[in-house]
């Protein structure tokens, strides 16, 4: 525990701490100031590989779990741990931080300001992911909000002051409704009936660990942590934990407490807003291109690379589990939304003159998929139809994340490489870049066409699984979602017609246009070959992910149909 | 009508008092003023006395006249201090000319 | 029959797939390294198809040295069946070998042995698995073998057709820039590495064990072509035609992902075959479960829920969870088959998503040998040919419709196209047309046969028109060439193979008589099969078993006659315009000259490869039916096409058996070769023959109307251009303008009120708020320095105060004691 407590807080604070010691630094001293930040990054980045060997893939649930009271009037702790969930997206961070901290050497303005913030944002993007208490996942997440305003606003593009406080005040938003959520879960978290939980509690803890059944297993360790028995004066009190709360959630915890359905339903809405504007979602998604548009790119990366992901991992992780009802009531929406997500964006990016408005919309277009992927939950009266369907398609939303995140901060960097060189965005513009910068042609039409969905590349296997595993919860929205895979196609290509291919450079600064460098090329090089390494042997990362996700379906599944009654409700019987 | 009784003793009180009261308001030396006091004060000792000799306040009055006494003492001590330094500053004691503290 | 062979077939092929993969990684990176003068990536790439080549060659000789399968009678069949036969036996772990035992034919063709296995698993959810798996039958050995064959040939004939792009300056003149001429860097290597990586795409495509897989692989074929139709991506035209070709194929990959959604969620498996896994459990296959042992549906005919029952390899009825039988709607495996089939229709360019294969001409003539005609397009026939267990009949006749209207228009298209590989093209539409009709129609094994002749002979035509376009230097346009023979022999004969083998011609008696003098001689049977065919070359066999078929079918389906009459017309026109083809470029005068003057023949090294596929083209086919192509894809013909389907037993539809068409085999040869003879003997007329005059001018101007209808391709283009594309972007630009004007002005919007309502808080709390503060507080002051007044500092005053205050007070008190008292 203690070696696990020392390497999750490490991969957390690593970042915090480098940027601390950048204050140290002579303020001349810039390429000092770059080196150190990168190594830094990379140094977070090993760390975060050490985690693979540490983790066992073939179990389900929280790993290298640690636990420390924080705030122990609240019963806030200090909560770290990784599963199948949250170990791929925690890789995926510390990996896209690097490369963009790579990317970031072409910033000139305010180095230390910008390296510090850097560090920063990512340490709340790590702890974000690491984070099992609700109250550090909510910390973790405003940690993670300030710095990205800084850097959009500081170092972004013309508009880049109304991007920043776009961006700002819907995050805010976002997380001013979790944090509602927040509260009620706490203030719902407390048994209402203590003396007898305290003889159940007591009864169960007689018993020898074989003879409990497995409900019983499971339901110990929830009452114990709101209950310490062994401990006569600690009272009930709510929670913060997200695992607990999970458990109550599911109804492990009855009859002694539970979220009932409409709070089930309220909280879950709460949340789904919240996370739904980080992923993002049609309507929430418009401060998604201001905010790549104005970015720097090695902040667009991020933002497309890691930051959208945390709105789905946030759903998958928070407001799935602990509102199982609620998830099921909103199912249908949530697929209407993430199909008309697909399509609008696809259309939208159709119809973009600026290069990476375009890319921006895409990625409206790719998460929405993440949406359809996770909520194709369909129900019977019997219970779930389909079970593994639905788990194909969380699968598929998860690998579609991962996915994304190498794709689109490919294809951001490329645009930025270009637009380092001519400073203009204007897709009608260009023209001819294969054969000026062959090299960067031949890594950004590979890039692309990961995004694209090519098979053998990793946008592929998480379109066509969560596409796919969408006709058992509804034909229709099935068939309009692949009708995503033709205008994808149509998007990307026009695009790269306009923009790579052709006889010459039609746009402005032509003379500015030179290779790019072996930086650039490294950077290209690496997302383009974990884009295809995904894409031919995806099943490395389905075997780290399935086992975690196969339990959330089952307890999901198991927590809707415990009882008929709730069951009937769902259904809506 | 052989005995004096309280009345009289109010009634030279009362005399003394507004005897004093008179002459605080019509002497313009701040030495006139301060007889004027002494005058209300013993006025209202006299009172003091009285009651505490004709009603069964006990020896509450006569300490009061004690203290009364004590406490002119003081006052007049301060009083002519002042008197004095006003004299020093302005070479006069007329209590119309010393309206520094007016508002 | 040794176990191992299937193991050993897997590696071969498996070797043959990847060695183009190893080609193309290498090619790329070293190509951009190295020189633009070296032939290296040539060399390496030649290198790797020859060696997938022999490894195909070898797997064929492997796979031709197994026993076939002995018959079985039916009876037999389904008493192994309840046994428990152990008809498939664990291979290594992972494969299996499965020996087709369905066969109970009275005259059967000899049943060949499939093999599947798996090479690693992509994903598994609970009991769903998708994996890299092959399947390996003599279908795929044949695909394997020709496409080798046939890449080998193109590679070799690219070395010599690419070699302009052997320099530091290729000057590309049909791109023009704001200053001049253009050159560029030659792209040698790149052309080689993208054929590589073709090569390899295409060769997983047939090695597929699984639907899931094949898409894969479709979609990686499509990007090649995508990359080849665009290798000059300097023009317009290029790129254009490229972008229209990926996103056309994209349209029926739509469908062909609904495809896989039905199947997927129907049955919970994509392969295949029946398989036995590592753990010794078995995983059934599509095919095994749709069908039974003697490739009939078992229905289930309840009014209005039409299904059919899913059973295991062993014809035992699968259960669902709940105890009832599993099955799937009828209309679902409808839906199922044309949702593939719509993935055909794009890949194959079958009507109504042709019009990517014309433009996809844009791309180097081997491009178009390889991938636009003999390969690529017709991956939509194998994969039609191999999901064949899945169609009930009406796909099938969807199927062949679409295959009868594509031939058609095509053709006619083809009538009056100038651009010699735009003939081409149009022709290659057709006759894949031909194709899809035979499989609609129930002529599995005549539609590959089709496939493969077709392969030969239309690659053969391809790099013959590659040769002329050489040879002329870049001209394309029919009428400036004529009498080219002369300068070009080799390619002129050899072009005439093709042209002959694709018109399908034959000597009609000399088969009577060469097989009679073979069974005098008592030649070997082989032989006296091989004499007692028709004298012609490839595609009369193929194209006779088509029509064969289609007479069949409309006998039996006399509604669907016009399915019998398109073809028959279409092997007219397809002689008409092959010849005007062959006539224009290579018969009588010059019409230009100066074309004519700088023609020249082109090297060895790419008349060397035209040689090699017209002696293909033209004897691939030996033997008919009863030569060796065709016996070894009937051995793995689906089990329930030999017997046909009796109208009524599944639907309305009949579906001819073996033995109908073989009754109608004679005729139907026979009005197809009349057919086809005037056909070219039209063309003859037309082009040919000076002294007769027939001036096709002439006819183009009686009929103007109709020569802009076909001349214009039937108005596709403008068709879906009006009804798809522009739609599309005026959708693009509604979507990107309810961003800008709705979302975000609903957000200004918000920001705006906020701005406002903040600008009144503003008042408000100046004015009212601190107002009353203020007044307060002055109030108060003015109160006090009112009352400073009063504080005269005047002792004698503050005395009178006093005395008032006094008099004031005790007169209240007085009065207010008097008050108290008096009412008691």
């Amino acid at each position: 525990m203690t070696q696990h407590l020392y390497l999750l807080s490490l991969i957390i604070f690593l970042p915090a701490i480098g940027a601390m010691l950048l204050l140290f630094f002579n303020r001349k001293a810039e390429e000092a100031m770059r080196y150190f930040a990168l190594m830094v990054t990379a140094i977070t980045f090993v760390l975060t590989l050490f985690l693979l060997p540490a983790f066992d893939s073939s179990k389900a649930g929280i790993q290298l779990a640690v636990s420390v009271p924080w705030i122990q009037s609240w019963n806030v702790n200090y909560q770290l741990g990784v599963d199948g969930i949250n170990l791929p997206l925690v890789l995926l961070t510390s990996l896209i931080s690097l490369l963009a901290m790579l990317a970031s050497w072409s910033i000139q303005k305010e180095i230390r300001g910008y390296l510090i913030l850097f560090l920063l944002l990512e340490t709340g993007m790590l702890g974000v992911f690491l984070a099992l208490d609700f109250f550090l996942f909510y910390v973790f997440w405003e940690v993670m909000l300030l710095p990205m305003y800084f850097l959009i606003g500081v170092w972004g593009g013309p508009r880049r002051e109304y991007a920043a406080i776009k961006f700002f005040l819907y995050t805010l938003f976002g997380g001013v409704l979790m944090l509602i959520a927040v509260l009620m879960f706490y203030f719902n978290s407390t048994p209402t009936d203590t003396a007898k939980l305290q003889g159940h509690v007591a009864e169960l803890a007689k018993k020898d660990a074989k003879d409990l059944t497995a409900a019983e297993a499971k339901t110990l360790p929830v009452l114990r942590g709101l209950y310490n028995v062994e401990n006569a004066k600690a009272s009930p009190r709510g929670s913060f934990d997200i695992i607990e709360l999970q458990a109550i959630g599911q109804g492990l915890a009855a009859p002694f407490l539970g979220f009932n359905r409409t709070l089930q339903i309220v909280a879950f809405i709460l949340l789904f807003i919240g996370f739904a504007i980080k992923v993002p979602v049609f309507p929430f998604h418009t401060w998604l291109p201001d905010a790549h548009v104005e970015a720097p790119t090695p902040i667009s990366m991020i933002l497309a690379g890691v930051l959208l992901k945390m709105g789905g991992y946030g759903i998958i992780r928070i407001a799935f589990p602990i509102c199982p009802l609620g998830a099921q009531y909103a199912a249908f929406a949530m697929v209407l939304l993430g199909v008309w997500s697909i399509i609008y964006g696809a259309f939208a990016a159709l119809a973009q003159t600026d290069f990476k408005r375009m890319v921006a919309y895409s990625s409206v277009s790719h998460m929405g998929y993440v949406l359809l992927g996770l909520a194709v939950w369909k129900l019977n009266e019997n219970g779930t139809v389909g079970k593994e369907y639905w788990e194909m398609g969380i699968n598929g939303a998860m690998f579609q994340m991962l996915g994304h995140g190498i794709s689109s901060a490919g294809m951001f960097f490329m645009v930025g490489v270009i637009y380092d060189r001519v400073h203009h965005r204007d897709l009608n513009k260009f023209g001819g870049l294969m054969g000026l910068m062959p090299l960067y042609g031949g890594l950004a039409v590979g890039l692309f066409f990961a995004g694209l969905g090519l098979p053998g590349m990793c946008g592929f296997i998480g379109e066509v699984f969560t596409v796919i595993s969408a006709w058992n919860y509804n034909k229709l929205l099935a068939i309009i979602s692949a009708t995503g895979v033709i205008l994808t196609a149509g998007y990307i290509l026009w695009a790269v017609q306009r923009v790579y291919l052709g006889p010459e450079y039609k746009g402005p600064h032509g003379e500015a246009i030179t290779p790019i460098n072996e930086r650039e090329a490294m950077i290209g090089f690496t997302l383009l070959g974990l884009a295809i390494f995904f894409g031919v042997f995806p099943g490395l990362m389905f075997d780290l992910m399935g086992p975690s996700i196969k339990q959330l379906v089952d307890n999901m599944d198991a927590a809707l149909t415990v009882s008929p009654e709730v069951l009937k409700t769902a259904v809506g019987g | 009508m052989d005995t004096v009784g309280l009345e009289n003793f109010l009634i030279v009180g009362g005399i003394l008092f507004v005897c004093g009261v008179v002459c605080m308001a019509i002497k313009r030396n701040a030495i006139g003023v301060l007889m004027g006091v002494e005058l209300v004060l013993n006025g209202a000792n006299l009172n003091f006395v009285a009651f505490s000799r004709y009603t069964k306040l006990g020896l509450d009055g006569q300490v009061l006249a004690l203290f009364v006494i004590v406490l002119a003492a003081a006052e007049a001590a301060i009083a002519l201090a002042i008197a004095l330094n006003f004299y020093n500053n302005h070479l006069t004691i007329d209590v119309d000319r010393a309206d520094e503290l007016q508002g | 029959m040794d176990p191992k062979t299937g193991e050993t077939l897997a590696k071969l092929l498996t070797a043959a797939w990847l060695l183009p993969l190893l080609g193309f990684a290498v090619e790329i990176f070293a190509g951009y390294l190295w020189s633009r003068r070296s032939k290296a990536a040539a060399y390496l790439a030649v290198g790797c198809i020859v060696g997938a080549f022999l490894c195909s060659a070898s797997a064929l000789y492997l796979y031709r040295q197994l026993p076939t399968i002995p018959v079985v009678h039916h009876e037999a069949s389904h008493q192994h069946g309840k046994a428990g036969h152990d008809e498939t036996k664990p291979v290594h772990g992972e494969g299996t070998v499965v020996a087709k035992e369905e066969e109970h034919h009275t005259d059967p063709a000899p049943r060949m042995h499939s093999f599947s296995g798996t090479h690693y698993v992509l994903a598994k959810f609970s009991n769903l698995k998708i994996s890299i798996d092959w399947y390996i039958d003599s279908l795929t050995i044949v695909m394997f073998a020709m496409v080798t064959l046939i890449a080998s040939c193109i590679h070799v004939f690219a070395m010599g057709y690419m070699s302009e792009e052997l320099t530091e300056e290729y000057e590309d003149h049909q791109v023009h820039t704001s200053h001049g001429h253009f050159s560029r860097p030659g792209r040698f290597y790149k052309f080689f590495a993208f054929l590589s990586l073709f090569c390899f795409s295409m060769l997983g495509l047939v090695l597929a064990g699984n639907i899931f897989l094949v898409f894969v692989f479709w979609e990686l074929v499509g990007v090649c072509s995508y990359f080849l139709i665009g290798f000059y991506i300097e023009r317009k035209s290029a790129s254009t035609a490229a972008n229209k070709a990926f996103i056309m194929n994209r349209v029926g990959d739509f469908g062909f992902l609904i495809g896989l959604m039905i199947i997927w969620t129907s049955f919970g498996t994509f392969q295949f075959a029946t398989r036995t896994e590592a753990d010794g459990q078995k995983q059934l296959g599509l095919f095994d479960m749709v069908r039974g042992a003697d490739g009939k549906l078992d229905l289930q005919d309840e009014p209005g829920k039409k299904a059919v029952l899913l059973t295991d390899d062993h014809d035992h009825p699968l259960l669902a969870a709940d105890g009832t039988r599993r099955s799937i709607p009828y209309i679902l495996l409808i839906g199922a088959g044309l949702g593939v089939f719509a993935g055909c229709v794009g890949k194959s360019a079958q009507f109504p998503l042709q019009t990517w294969l014309p433009d996809a001409m844009e791309g180097p003539t081997p491009v178009s040998a390889l991938v636009h005609s003999a390969t690529m397009v017709a991956a939509g026939v194998y994969l039609a040919g191999r999901f064949y267990p899945m169609f009930v009949p009406e796909v099938q006749l969807v199927i062949a419709y679409v295959g009868a209207i594509t031939l058609f228009v095509a053709a006619t298209i083809a009538i009056v196209a100038t651009d010699i590989k735009r003939v081409l093209a149009y022709s290659t539409i057709s006759q894949l047309g031909y194709m899809m009709l035979a499989i609609g129609l129930g002529g599995w094994a005549a539609g590959l046969f089709h496939l493969i002749t077709h392969a030969f002979f239309k690659s053969l035509m391809f790099l013959c028109s590659g040769s002329v376009i050489y040879g002329c230097h870049h001209v394309q346009e029919m009428p400036q060439m004529g009498g080219l023979r002369k300068k070009m022999p080799i390619t002129a004969y050899t072009m005439l193979i093709g042209v002959i083998a694709i018109c399908g011609l034959a000597i009609p008696g000399v088969d009577v008589f060469f097989g009679g003098v073979a069974a005098k001689l008592g030649l070997p049977a082989s032989f006296q099969n091989v004499m007692s065919e028709k004298w012609a070359f490839s595609g009369y066999h193929s194209k006779d078993a088509i029509v064969a078929t289609a007479m069949t079918y409309a006998q039996l389906n006399p509604l669907h006659a016009l399915l019998f009459i398109l073809p028959l017309a279409g092997a007219g026109i397809t002689a008409f315009y092959m010849f005007r083809l062959w006539f224009y470029t290579f018969a009588g005068k010059p019409r230009d000259q100066h074309v004519y003057d700088h023609a020249h023949e082109s090297p060895w090294l790419m008349t060397a490869p035209l040689i090699l596929l017209a002696a293909f083209a033209a004897f691939c086919a030996c033997g008919g039916e009863k030569g060796f192509l065709f016996t070894m894809l009937l051995g793995s013909e689906p089990a329930h096409v030999a017997d046909g389907l009796a109208a009524g037993a599944t639907s309305k539809l009949a579906l001819p058996s073996h033995h109908q068409i073989h009754d109608n085999h004679a005729t139907a040869g026979f009005y197809a070769l009349v057919v086809a003879a005037v056909g070219t003997f039209t063309a003859y007329l037309f082009y040919g023959a000076r002294q007769f005059k027939l001036n096709p001018s002439e006819v183009q101007s009686r009929f103007p109307w109709l020569y802009t209808f076909l001349a214009e391709k039937w108005r596709f283009d403008d068709l879906y251009d009006v009804m798809f594309v522009k739609p599309v972007h005026i959708v693009a630009r509604w979507c990107a303008a309810t961003d800008r004007l709705v979302f975000d002005g609903i957000l200004h919007g918000a920001c705006r009120i906020g701005i406002v309502v903040s600008h009144w808080d503003r008042l408000f709390d100046e004015n009212i708020v601190d107002g009353l503060v203020n007044w307060v507080s002055n109030v108060t002051y003015g109160a006090g320095s009112s009352f400073r007044y009063l504080q005269t500092g005047r002792l004698r005053q503050y005395v009178m105060f006093i005395v008032v205050g006094v008099v004031l007070v005790g007169g209240f008190g007085l009065f207010w004691l008097m008050l108290r008292i008096r009412p008691s």
